[in-house]
């Protein structure tokens, strides 16, 4: 069995952005399931992580929520993007795409950041 | 932006707790159903599905727990739970809270109130400009009197050639003016200034503007700069004034501004005006004459230059003119020159006193504080049992000393609170009292500094209280736990402290006491002090119908006054029950300011002596059988002493017994002499002694006794114009009677400093009266917190005892054998707190000996009062508790074991 890691924190919020840009409209379920699959299973979400930042993006106005019927005809709340959230995420992303890159740089000597 | 909105949302979800709570739980419980219905999809039996969702999720109740976090503030919602539960508990103990509440509300109301003093007259900066570069330059000599003999203006002329140090030096004096208005005539203290005054001490006009350079010299026009209070109190605040013309004097002048509000020195003045409002400030002695001291100078200092340097180049200059002009400076007298801070020469008056009464307030608040502690103490031992529980169940250390800082700063902040109603209400009055001191008296207020100060007395307080105390700390928690019954006295550690804490009370209070006894004694010797008179029941007024102006410059006019004033004599000296009605210059028991250095026919000055010197004053007939000054010698003035007879004078006691001495002084001449004789209207003709009165005090209680000559009125020019009447009755219901007449006969003349000898006395005595008043109360204060505090600290100890005093009652210890044992516990403390105390009584008195009068500051009176008095309050406040002690029922008490 793969060991599971704990999310990082900072990488969160952009992890939980990515996916609603990517599948629209989610429900804090479908957020968790959706990062645990793509990052291969190696990542554990636990509510106490999950629901904490989903409540701090919403208050930073980042995405927003709203009580709705799911496909399997239940209720749940759904989050979804603000267009303050696609700027953010935009910003994050070039973000962390740099530090990447930078500290690949620094780990494979001979090659230098692009 | 983001966090702001964060930050915003988070404020916001402080008060919207049910809903979210709500919403939470619903949004869990859809995500479990949601899990485990994929579980089943999966294969799972439906109950253990479920329970693989929940275990997936993790904890329920920590998640919604860090979601309820990051919704709210916890910390200030913790803290919003803690101070209700502080209040409540307080509110459970009201007669503690009440008690430290109200201790803490004196002692930092006290200390409040003087602080604002201290601060508006001490320690605000100056409204001037660049105030602290401002310095006042003071020329004295060590001749009495010689404290502030003022600057000629060629002596200000070469110190502006001379010291570089002083980018600017104005010039001032003070004089006195009669207003002319419609609605009567009224004197008016002005200032003659310089056109650079205003630049130099970097005040503004609020309307209009200031003098400058310009209005200096003969040719330019009479002008007039309103001092902000006149200008509200006189015109109402209504700037239309400038512009407009007012007489002074004989003279008008246009007011060309309104002076922004700032203090004055040495003394308030209502108006400020250029030099050729007076003729006599133009005159050529006044500007050529080396020893015409009539002019105050005070200097800014040049960019980069410091105190230091100035006083250094001043003194350079000075010690030249003192080698070029011999026979202006005396060498007996040794003259010098101060430079002196200008703030510093404002609050020169006050500092002693005020330092004296910010000290004992400190005290208080230091007594008040210490019995705040024990209470507080005590109370901690007694809740022991009850920090031992929330420790147990989970409170930390932490948490529960912040539970304490709440609890000590809620106390504190409302006693503080408290305190600051009560200081509003004494700093009107303290403000009355300083301006007896200060020209800065305006500026004394509770500001942001004076509340800043207070605030951060109560949060120093409320951070010792709450590490004064012990918390059952986590090691010792089990032990604690186990011993489970309540224990009732402390540590070992904190029965020191508390005892500690009375010792320091109780020395404090003998400082206190021995400081405010002093200043009583002081008080009392004062009004105690004979004044020389043999009766104070006389009623007195001045009628000037001279300005300085036509005394000076306008003898002439000199001969119409007298006969004005020869009028009002006659028709007072006719009211019904007016017994003896006097003409002078000077009322009783007040200093001229009038004195010259008199030449001795008997004995021609030696070489090197200080040149004898009296003070002026002239007197009619009956003017010392009015006044009630004792004629010891000779003769009284009559009406034949007039202009044309010959010239006679008569001298106080201690003019002969210091001229004199041995001889009889009768028939002996003596001349008025001095350079500055020739910028006056005397002359220095020899005049014969025809009598001898008694001395008198005058300028207050602790003057010194100085030499005085009256001449006659009749010989001299008509100065000030005081009239002196002697009643039967009731000296003051003459008032109207009185001043009625003056009025008619001169209706443009301004009648001053109307009352008795006994209201001008009471009002001399006043300073001092509020300085051992205020001591006094303080004292007091002191004593009832003090005794508070020891009854509370026995009342403690024998309660914590109580098993111990059974057990000794049981083996036969009597009631009267255990009370001693409880008053020579409380006795031991008082001995030790008395014995510091009365060290640094003494210590304290000789650094207030400066305004003690008539007891030395090791007075024994006083320490041995001081000394009984606590002891009698301790004693007392030790018996109670010791009382309740001998009452303890030994089977009551063994049989609650």
């Amino acid at each position: 069995m793969t060991r599971k890691h704990d999310v990082t924190p900072g990488t969160l919020a952009l992890m939980i952005l990515t996916t609603l840009d990517v599948l629209g409209p989610l429900h804090g379920y479908g957020i968790a399931r959706r990062i645990e699959e793509t990052s291969g299973n190696r990542l554990a979400l636990n509510y106490g992580t999950l629901y904490p930042a989903l409540v701090k993006l919403e208050q930073e106005g980042s995405i927003a929520a709203e009580w709705r019927q799911s496909e399997n005809n239940r209720r749940a709340k759904y989050y979804s993007m603000t267009p303050a959230g696609r700027k953010q995420l935009a910003r994050e992303k070039r973000e962390w795409l740099e530090t990447a890159d930078l500290i690949a740089a620094f780990l494979a000597p001979g090659r230098e950041a692009s | 932006m983001r966090l702001l909105r964060g930050a915003l949302a988070r404020i916001v979800g402080m008060f919207d707790r049910d809903r979210a709570e709500a919403d939470l739980r619903e949004e869990f419980e859809s995500h479990v159903e949601m899990e485990t219905a994929e579980n089943i999809r999966r294969g799972m039996e439906a109950g253990e599905a479920r329970r693989q969702a929940m275990l997936a999720a993790g904890g329920l109740a920590q998640a919604a727990e860090a979601v309820r976090d990051r919704r709210g503030l916890p910390a200030i919602e913790r803290l919003v739970a803690d101070l209700g539960y502080v209040l409540r508990t307080l509110a459970r103990n009201r007669g503690f809270t009440a008690v430290v509440v109200v201790t803490l509300a004196l002692g930092m109301g006290a200390n409040t109130a003087i602080f604002s003093v201290v601060r508006g007259v001490l320690l605000r900066p100056l409204p001037h400009q660049e105030g602290d570069r401002l310095v006042y330059l003071r020329h004295s000599t060590d001749l009495p009197g010689g404290a502030n003999v003022n600057f000629s203006v060629p002596e200000i002329r070469e110190l502006r050639e001379g010291v570089p140090s002083l980018g600017g030096i104005a010039e001032f004096s003070t004089w006195s003016m009669i207003h002319h208005a419609e609605e009567g005539a009224t004197r008016v203290s002005v200032a003659l200034v310089t056109g650079n005054y205003f630049e130099v001490m970097g005040l503004a006009a609020l309307h209009g503007r200031v003098t400058r350079p310009s209005d200096d010299g003969r040719g330019a026009d009479p002008v007039m700069v309103l001092a902000h209070d006149f200008w509200m109190s006189r015109f109402g605040g209504d700037p239309g004034i400038v512009g407009e013309r007012v007489r002074l004097d004989g003279r008008w002048a246009e007011v060309i501004g309104v002076l922004q509000p700032a203090p004055f020195f040495p003394n308030r003045v209502e108006g400020l005006l250029n030099m050729v409002n007076s003729d006599h400030h133009l005159s050529a002695s006044m500007v050529e004459d080396r020893t015409h001291r009539m002019t105050e100078v005070v200097a800014r200092l040049a960019p980069g230059a410091t105190v230091e340097r100035a006083r250094a180049e001043v003194e350079a200059v000075h010690a030249r003119l003192r080698e070029s002009h011999p026979e202006a400076y005396e060498p007996a007298a040794r003259f010098g020159v101060a430079v002196i801070p200008f703030r510093e020469a404002m609050g020169e008056r006050a500092r002693m006193t005020l330092w004296l009464l910010m000290a004992a307030a400190a005290f208080v608040f230091v007594i008040a504080a210490a019995n705040v502690t024990n209470l507080t103490l005590m109370r901690g031992v007694r809740r022991e049992h009850e920090l031992v529980i929330r420790a147990a169940l989970g409170a930390g250390a932490r948490r529960l000393r912040r539970l304490l800082l709440i609890e000590n700063l809620a106390l504190t902040l409302i006693g503080a609170a408290l305190g600051v109603a009560l200081a509003s209400g004494g700093v009107g009055l303290l403000a009355v009292f300083a301006a007896r001191f200060t020209t800065r008296a305006d500026e004394i207020r509770l500001d942001g500094a004076v509340l800043g100060f207070t605030l951060a007395l109560a949060v120093t307080l409320a951070l010792l209280l709450s590490f004064a105390a012990r918390l059952p700390g986590e090691d010792r928690l089990a032990t604690r736990m186990a011993a489970g019954v309540r224990r009732m006295t402390g540590g070992r550690r904190g029965q020191r402290l508390q005892r500690g804490l009375v010792v320091v009370q109780v020395a404090v209070s003998v400082v206190l006491l021995a400081g405010a006894g002093l200043l009583t004694r002081t008080m009392i010797g004062l009004a105690n002090v004979d004044t020389g008179l043999v009766a104070e029941e006389v009623l007195t007024m001045q009628v000037p119908l001279l300005a300085p102006e036509d005394l000076l410059l306008r003898p002439e006019t000199d001969g119409a006054a007298k006969e004005t004033y020869e009028r009002m004599r006659a028709e007072i000296a006719a009211l019904p029950g007016v017994t003896a009605v006097g003409l002078g210059s000077t009322m009783p028991l007040r200093r001229s300011d009038i004195a010259f250095e008199v030449a001795l026919e008997s004995r021609p000055p030696a070489m090197g002596e200080v040149v004898p010197r009296a003070e002026f004053r002239t007197a009619g007939p009956e003017f010392f059988r009015a006044a009630g000054i004792p004629l010891l010698q000779g003769r009284e003035f009559t009406s034949a002493d007039r202009r044309d007879s010959g010239f006679v004078v008569i001298a106080n006691q201690e003019l002969v017994d210091r001229y004199f001495p041995g001889e009889d002084p009768i028939g002996k001449r003596i001349a008025w002499t001095g350079d500055v004789l020739r910028f006056t209207p005397f002359s220095g003709d020899w005049r014969t002694i025809v009598g001898v009165v008694g001395n008198t005090r005058d300028g207050g209680p602790d003057a010194d006794l100085r030499p005085v000559l009256y001449l006659p009125f009749a010989q001299e020019l008509a100065i000030a114009g005081g009239l002196v009447i002697r009643t039967e009755g009731d000296a003051a219901a003459l008032v109207p009677a009185a001043t009625r007449i003056v009025r008619d006969l001169a209706p443009t003349t301004p009648i001053e400093n109307v009352m008795t000898v006994t209201q001008y006395r009471a009002r001399t005595l006043a300073p001092q009266r509020v300085n051992a008043g205020l001591l006094s109360s303080f004292g007091i204060l002191a004593l009832i917190i003090v005794a508070v505090g020891i009854a509370g600290v026995l009342a403690f100890s024998v309660s914590a005892r109580t098993n111990e005093i059974g057990i000794r009652m049981s083996l036969g210890a009597d009631p009267g054998r255990v009370r001693r044992m409880i008053l020579r516990e409380g006795g031991s403390l008082l001995a030790l707190g008395l014995l510091l105390g009365l060290g640094g009584a003494l210590l304290g008195a000789r650094l207030i000996s400066g305004l003690l009068f008539g007891v030395p500051p090791t007075d024994t009176v006083t320490f041995l009062g001081v000394a009984a008095l606590m002891v009698a309050i301790g004693l007392g406040a030790c018996w109670v508790p010791a009382h309740r002690a001998s009452r303890i029922d030994p089977g009551v008490t063994l049989r609650a074991q």
